[in-house]
């Protein structure tokens, strides 16, 4: 339902890129997350689909109509998209009930339905209030509730959770991709917390410069990871290097990129590959500790282990099953 | 298309689909707006392909220097005068807990309402022999000491004293709202205040302080009543001369050329000021409260305090007060209280529809799509730069040019004879007020105007809403109070205003300060108090109010 | 937008067709004059109330200084409004006839009323009232036997004791024009330097001011205008009265060509709408009783030779003037500043 073809964004000029030939397609009904480092076009990547920002080149088609090219843009009202703000946007001035009704204002039940919309996001009751006496969380409910009100085609959530503390992130994140798959609408999220992405999207999506250098189920992307630099987002992994390698006794694909996780490290067990290390600092984490070492070669590295009480020298090792792989 | 890369995207016949994408009707209508306001700027500016006229040699050879010496000499001087009283006060009223600060913070500002060229005819009637201070030295028995105010240094005297406010409100706005975690870090750090202020506060509030500063040299620079009357020569004087005494519009056109060059490398370097505050600039932060040192200091700094307020306002306003006694009977009758409500409504008027080109200009630029129109809508403020009569008389080429083609079209196809339509009607004079005061009502909207986040109005389009009715529903409500304040600087600046008045009113049609002037002119100085005084009373209600918006803001 | 530019054209068209009707109306029996002035004086305004009086014809009045009164007529051209132009020197009327700004009137009145210098010679303006620019010395300094003309204003005797206003008045430019037309362009320029020199301060402030400072002995002459003396002696103020009161009135050249006078004066302009109002209204001006109320309000010198000058006028004594066409001052005024530039006068 959604095509980006070869979507090209500077803004100065050509100099350089905030977004160079980006194409995906997206399935009604899937929920896809662009994950990436803040500056690397995610948000730029949102603005275009929602038509708040214009293409340098690329094309966008929505519903089988071509929205945004470099000769054609339709206007972002005119899209049906709904769009999430990470500040939320809302408008300050009006209480909760005219903020959801603002994108339905030409319906006949518009107080119906927003009343409806806010008891969907767990907020009925609060109709009057006013955003500025709302919590972070609530603000975002609304902010959904908002959007989702003019049943968009596709809604857009940039950031959703990053203004929110720990806890209330997960809590948060899990009722509004409860929201979300009621509705059944299809959703684009940006963030740059892999966790947010892993546990709710059906499809993933990595911008590194402006650029998508992976797009998979969440699944194959952990355990296929197309570069170290994927592989390293979803968690601490260390690079088997040439020194590595010969510290593992493990011979590998010379042509090839080679990297561990650090949860597929084993300490004191037998694997496949392993070596010893004498531990130079512990740093006690609360789940775990992490642990600075120095391989038998000289190598240092850093892991962190669940065990609380480590020895001052170890052994440590892994399985060439968990390895992974870099062509090219 | 894939290997096609940025030397494709970047290519001209890319470039001009794009140009014409984005070109929509927001582009066309900034476009318009901007020239309609550049138009008489335009018309002067074509004149000075005609070369200047042919006493240009000798006022290079007899005037010039004393133009540029005395005009540099007025931006020096009024530059230093006006820091010291527009920046130490803000400081003082912001940090520290004093008697009657509340009333002091708007008394700064009441200044402004008082016309520059007003306040040195106040002081040149306090200075001068028989004059208020040597009656008052006469009740205490003391010889009189003259002091001559009537040379350059009084008249950077009168003119920093009456302007300084623009600095004083500039600087305040910062220290209210941005110094107070930089002072509480600093001072954490064992700096003490004295030190914290010029080592740390006075640097990151530079370009506040420029911002206001370069309002102050332009309305000096542009300055013709004091100069005159204190027999200063200066550019605007020089202007006038040329165009009138010597009988060349050309010479003069040539002048106010050179003056707008000065005027706009001050610009540039307040634009190059701006641009590096942006990385300065942080989250608001307010003092948690004012600090509060013992009474009898608390007392000193309200003394200090004082001081900019009493030369800038009380005094002058006693003088004129004085001279108002003495001519009450003669001047105030039943016309004169029309003619102030005709200066009212002529400058509320004006001010309405100042700041409705202001605003369309600023948001009919934020949503045209090309950057080079965004770049191009900053011209519209320029006319602030340009001395009132050189405005007025690049009003008059472009209206008349338009009458004279009505005239033809009426007289050929209606075969009726009609008279100038929109020369000499309140129509080209609230035209040129625009032109001149647009600069006035932008700032205040456009800095109301950055604090709305860019995500609320783009929220609002992504929820079905187009520009217009974006900007009447969410953005409108959210810079009524930048509205509100341009309203106000606009309607006082033109309750001031006179050689462009003098030049464009409507028979039937008179304003305060045009009637203070002809009084001063005719040498009745003292008749020119009470028009004066009205046009204080005024601006002073509207200045107090506009205090209390910048407060809350 | 379409609608809205469609309804602006009609609007405008409405409004020029209501402007146009208004102008047949006056065409055929106009009711009005349109006076461009930069007098502006009380007393003005009564003469103009009691012209609508009389005559049921409605003054249109624009104030402001000469030279955008000019400026703003020549740019109107021949849609300008302006019935007449009213200025307080003839060089501003000169300039206006040689811009073409003026037409020639005959009337008789006028022709009859006001002496042959003190008008047009091709009756494009005529004088309204008189000043004369004369010395005011401080009583108690300076014998006025020691006076004697403006020329001896440069003689060093009078070094440091001479107060003058800036260059930019008119007054002074139409003095040092008569002074170009009398003596030559060199004379004149050696006579401004001279007096550069004697000049007890830099020229500023106006004529009342330059009094003041005699009185209070930063010098003592003052070269200023009749008129103002009479204004500073009825001032409101008690201490400009006193400082009226220290300082004697002298008149120039009395043994020679007489004492310089400027004058204000009036035309009727060249595209003149109602040009009949325009020359009643002017005959009405110079008539004894408009001429009285000029007299006697303003301090200045009627041109109608049937009215007596204000008491304190009289007081003064009568002078010989300068009889010198005053056409010739104006065609010297821009010689005059350029001069002024010259000789370092502020």
């Amino acid at each position: 339902m959604l095509i980006v073809d070869s979507l090209s964004k500077s803004f100065d000029k050509g100099k350089s890129f905030a977004l160079k030939e980006v194409s995906f397609k997206l399935a009604q009904g899937d929920v896809c997350a662009i994950v990436g480092e803040s500056g690397s076009g995610k948000t730029t990547l949102v603005r275009l689909i929602a038509g708040l920002e214009r293409p340098d080149g690329g094309s966008i088609i929505l519903d089988g109509k071509e929205v945004s090219s470099i000769k054609k843009l339709v206007a972002p009202e005119k899209r049906n998209i709904g769009l999430v703000f990470q500040e939320y946007a809302l408008f300050p001035h009006f209480d909760l009930l005219k903020n959801v009704m603002y994108g339905i204002s030409k319906l006949k039940n518009k107080k119906a339905r927003a009343k409806e919309m806010l008891e969907l996001v767990g907020l009925s009751g609060m109709e009057h209030r006013y955003p500025h006496q709302l919590s972070g969380g609530q603000q975002q409910r609304v902010a959904l509730a908002r959007a989702l009100a003019p049943n968009p085609s596709l809604l857009i959530l940039d950031e959703p959770f990053s203004n929110l503390d720990a806890m209330l992130r997960m809590q948060l994140r899990s009722q509004v991709f409860e929201i979300i798959k009621k509705t059944g609408v299809t959703a684009i999220f940006v963030t740059h917390d892999t966790q947010d992405a892993l546990s709710v999207a059906d499809e993933i999506l990595i911008l590194q410069n402006g650029k998508i250098i992976q797009k998979d189920q969440p699944a194959n992307l952990y355990i296929k990871p197309s570069s170290i630099y994927v592989a390293s987002l979803f968690g601490n992994t260390i690079q088997l290097n040439k020194e590595m390698q010969t510290a593992f006794d493990c011979p590998l694909n010379p042509k090839c990129d080679h990297a561990i996780r650090n949860e597929n490290l084993s300490i004191n067990e037998e694997c496949e590959y392993v070596t010893h290390a004498r531990v130079l600092k512990k740093t006690f984490l609360g789940t775990g500790t992490q642990l600075l070492l120095k391989l038998d070669n000289g190598q240092k590295i850093s892991v962190v282990t669940k065990e609380r009480e480590v020895a001052d020298r170890i052994k440590i090792g892994f399985n060439s099953t968990d390895l992974l792989e870099f062509t090219g | 298309m894939k290997q096609a890369g940025s030397s494709d995207i970047f290519s001209l016949k890319a470039r001009l689909n794009r140009l014409k994408r984005d070109t929509n009707r927001w582009s066309v209508l900034t476009l318009a707006i901007v020239g309609f306001i550049a138009l008489p700027i335009i018309s002067i500016g074509v004149k000075l392909f005609a070369g200047p006229g042919e006493t240009w040699g000798h006022l290079v050879d007899n005037l010039l220097v004393d133009y540029i010496g005395n005009s540099f000499f007025l931006v020096f001087f009024c530059s230093l005068l006006v820091l010291l009283f527009g920046v130490s006060s803000a400081w003082l009223v912001s940090r520290f807990e004093f008697p009657f600060r509340k009333q002091l913070e708007w008394l700064l500002i009441l200044p402004l309402a008082i016309p520059s060229y007003i306040v040195a005819y106040a002081y040149a009637g306090i200075f001068d022999y028989g004059g208020s201070l040597e009656l008052l030295l006469r009740v205490f028995d003391i010889d009189f000491f003259r002091i001559d105010m009537m040379n350059k240094f009084g008249l950077a005297f009168v003119l920093s004293i009456s302007l300084f406010p623009y600095v004083y409100v500039s600087s305040r706005a910062f220290f209210l709202n941005q110094a107070g975690n930089l002072l509480e870090a600093s001072t954490m750090l064992g700096i003490g205040e004295f030190k914290s202020f010029f080592k740390l506060i006075l640097p990151l509030a530079r370009p506040a302080i420029i911002a206001g500063l370069i309002l102050v040299l332009m309305e000096v620079l542009n300055d013709y009543g004091a100069a005159q009357y204190f027999g200063v020569n200066t550019f605007t004087t020089g202007i006038f001369r040329a165009w009138f005494a010597l009988e060349e519009p050309e010479t003069a056109i040539y002048l106010s050329a050179l003056l707008i060059a000065i005027v706009f490398a001050l610009i540039l370097f307040e634009k190059w000021q701006r641009k590096n505050q942006q990385v300065a600039s942080q989250k608001a932060s307010k003092f948690s409260h004012r600090k509060e040192f013992r009474k009898p200091a608390q007392w000193l700094i309200f003394f200090v305090v004082l001081i900019p307020v009493s030369f800038g306002f009380f005094i002058p306003l006693a003088q004129l007060i004085y001279w108002a006694v003495l001519t009450a009977g003669n001047v105030f009758d039943f016309d004169f209280l029309l003619l102030s409500l005709q200066s009212f409504w002529i400058a509320f008027v004006t001010a309405v529809v100042t700041v409705i080109f202001a605003t369309l200009l600023i948001y009919f630029a934020k949503w045209s799509s090309i950057n080079t129109v965004k770049s191009i809508s900053k011209l519209g403020i320029l006319g602030y730069a340009i001395p009132g009569a050189v405005v007025a008389i690049g009003i008059m080429i472009p209206t008349l040019a338009l009458d004279k083609w009505i005239i033809g079209i009426m007289n050929d196809y209606f075969g009726i004879s009609a008279g100038l339509l929109i020369n000499g009607s309140l129509v080209a004079l609230v035209y040129a007020y625009a032109v001149r005061f647009l600069a006035v009502a932008y700032n205040p909207i456009e800095s109301t105007g950055l604090k709305v986040s860019k995500s609320i109005p783009d929220s609002s389009r992504m929820l079905g809403m187009g520009n217009f009715r974006t900007f009447l529903r969410v953005e409108f409500p959210l810079i009524k109070t930048g509205i509100l304040s341009a309203i106000i600087l606009v309607f006082i600046d033109v309750m001031k205003e006179l050689p462009l008045t003098l030049i464009l009113k409507p028979f039937h049609i008179n304003t305060l300060a045009v009637k203070a002037f002809e009084y001063a002119s005719d040498e009745m100085v003292m008749e020119a108090a009470i028009p004066s005084l009205f046009i204080i009373f005024t601006a002073a209600i509207p200045v107090i109010f506009l205090n209390r918006l910048l407060i809350k803001d | 937008m379409k609608k809205t530019l469609i309804g602006l054209l009609a609007l405008t068209l409405m409004f020029s067709c209501k402007n146009s009707e208004e102008k047949n109306t006056e065409d055929q029996e106009s009711k009005e004059v349109n006076v461009y002035t930069h007098r502006h004086y009380e007393s003005d305004q009564e003469l103009f109330k009691q012209f609508e009086e009389e005559t049921g014809i409605k003054v249109n009045v624009i104030n402001a200084s000469a030279d955008e009164l000019i400026q703003k007529m020549s740019m109107e051209g021949e849609q300008s409004p302006a019935d007449v132009l009213i200025t307080v020197d003839a060089g501003r009327l000169e300039r206006a006839k040689s811009r073409d700004l003026l037409q020639s009137i005959e009337s008789e009145v006028l022709e009859n009323t006001i002496a042959s210098h003190l008008k047009d010679q091709d009756n494009h303006w005529f004088s309204l009232t008189k000043r004369a620019r004369v010395i005011a010395y401080a009583k108690d300094r300076v014998n006025p036997e020691e006076l004697s003309t403006y020329e001896d204003l440069a003689s060093e005797k009078w070094n440091g004791k001479l107060l003058v206003r800036s260059s930019g008045n008119i007054y002074n430019q139409s003095l040092m024009a008569s002074l170009i037309v009398n003596n030559g362009e060199e004379e004149a320029k050696k006579w401004a330097e001279a007096v550069v020199e004697n000049m007890a301060r830099s020229p500023k402030g106006n004529d009342r001011d330059q009094v003041k400072a005699v009185v209070a002995g930063e010098g003592d002459l003052a070269i200023v205008n009749t008129y103002y003396i009479g204004k500073l002696l009825n001032s409101d103020d008690p201490e400009e009265v006193k400082a009226g009161e220290k300082v004697g009135l002298f008149f120039p050249n009395q043994d020679g060509r007489g004492t310089h006078i400027n004058v204000s004066g009036a035309g009727v302009a060249r595209y003149a709408p109602n040009k009949e109002n325009a020359i009643k209204f002017i005959e009405f001006l110079v008539s004894e009783e408009a001429q009285k109320i000029f007299a006697h309000s303003n301090y200045e010198y009627p041109v109608n030779e049937a009215v007596e000058p204000a008491a304190l006028l009289q007081e003064w004594g009568d002078f010989k003037e300068d009889t010198l066409n005053l056409s010739q001052l104006g065609q010297n005024n821009k010689k005059a500043v350029m001069l002024f530039d010259e000789a370092g006068w502020k």
